[in-house]
């Protein structure tokens, strides 16, 4: 995935070309799920570094995140994810996605994802009892 | 947790689950494997250095982990019942619990309510600790269509 550096917003927007090992399914030839949804949430993740008000160096974690899978997408497109931040206090941001066919314009995929900001930035302690946590971008 | 309870009337199949990891070449990218253990079908993943989405902590990336829970969700419907074609994801919602460390990582899910045309699963992510969760999922997924439920016709029982 790459930044769509030519994208004027709102948020950021990333482009996925398609391949081979994102498949879902080899008969069908289309996007994995799991592929658009991770996709959803590193654009998420980028978004919020892209916000005003976010402190270069702070980590964030994805607290949740819902995705509606509205269309297959074929292999032969390229997915564009845009994400959006929605709220933004320094704790807690909010974030809405979606992805669709570059060329074509069909929805593919919307998502909704709540993110941590200011979390352990360095390598957990050797005890397994960290309770803060979450997938890091 | 993903008791062989009889939905639609066919025994769990681990040859049908494995037929669909091999048909989907992300589920191999990612080197998920399937057993079936005494609480029924597990999925597992080794830790891999392009699997991580911090490299400060490190931490195993969240879309890794969404996938992670798909692909758990949908092989245990495909195995629990006997799916020879695969269901569609429709919907899912992710929390994630705890950070995932650079260790394998095994999956489990259940059906909730299983359908003649959806099926709602539960699916939970953990890594040394069954009892710690790293990530839990609500899935809906439609199924493959049948005889009964093809063209939307509904038969009532």
């Amino acid at each position: 995935m790459v930044l769509d550096e030519a994208d004027t917003g709102p948020g950021v927007a990333v482009l996925l070309p398609g391949a081979a090992r994102l498949s879902g399914d080899d008969q069908d030839e289309v996007f994995h799920t799991g592929v658009i949804l991770a996709t959803l949430d590193n654009t998420a993740g980028w978004c919020i570094r892209d916000h005003p008000d976010y402190v270069e160096g702070t980590s964030m974690a994805t607290l949740d995140l819902r995705v509606d899978f509205v269309t297959p997408a074929s292999l032969r497109e390229t997915l564009r994810v845009r994400a959006v931040c929605e709220g933004f206090d320094g704790d807690i941001a909010f974030v809405r996605a979606t992805a669709e066919t570059l060329n074509t314009k069909v929805l593919i995929a919307t998502g909704q994802a709540t993110f941590m900001l200011g979390t352990p930035s360095g390598p957990n302690p050797a005890t397994p009892a960290n309770p803060v946590g979450g997938s890091l971008e | 947790m993903n008791k062989p309870v009889q939905a639609g009337g066919s025994l769990p199949s681990l040859a049908l689950a494995q037929q669909q990891l091999i048909k989907m070449p992300y589920a191999a990218f990612l080197g998920v494997s399937l057993r079936v253990g005494p609480d029924g079908l597990e999925t597992s993943t080794r830790s891999r250095a392009d699997l991580i989405g911090n490299t400060n902590l490190p931490a195993l990336h969240g879309g890794v982990i969404g996938s992670l829970l798909d692909i758990t969700g949908m092989l245990t419907l495909v195995f629990l019942k006997a799916l020879d074609q695969s269901p569609r994801l429709i919907d899912m919602d992710i929390d994630y619990l705890r950070s995932g460390q650079a260790q394998p990582t095994h999956g489990r899910a259940e059906i909730v309510r299983g359908g003649r045309r959806m099926a709602n699963l539960r699916a939970v992510l953990w890594q040394d600790d069954p009892e710690r969760p790293i990530a839990i999922g609500r899935l809906q997924f439609l199924l493959p269509k049948t005889e009964a439920t093809r063209g939307g016709l509904e038969v009532s029982r």
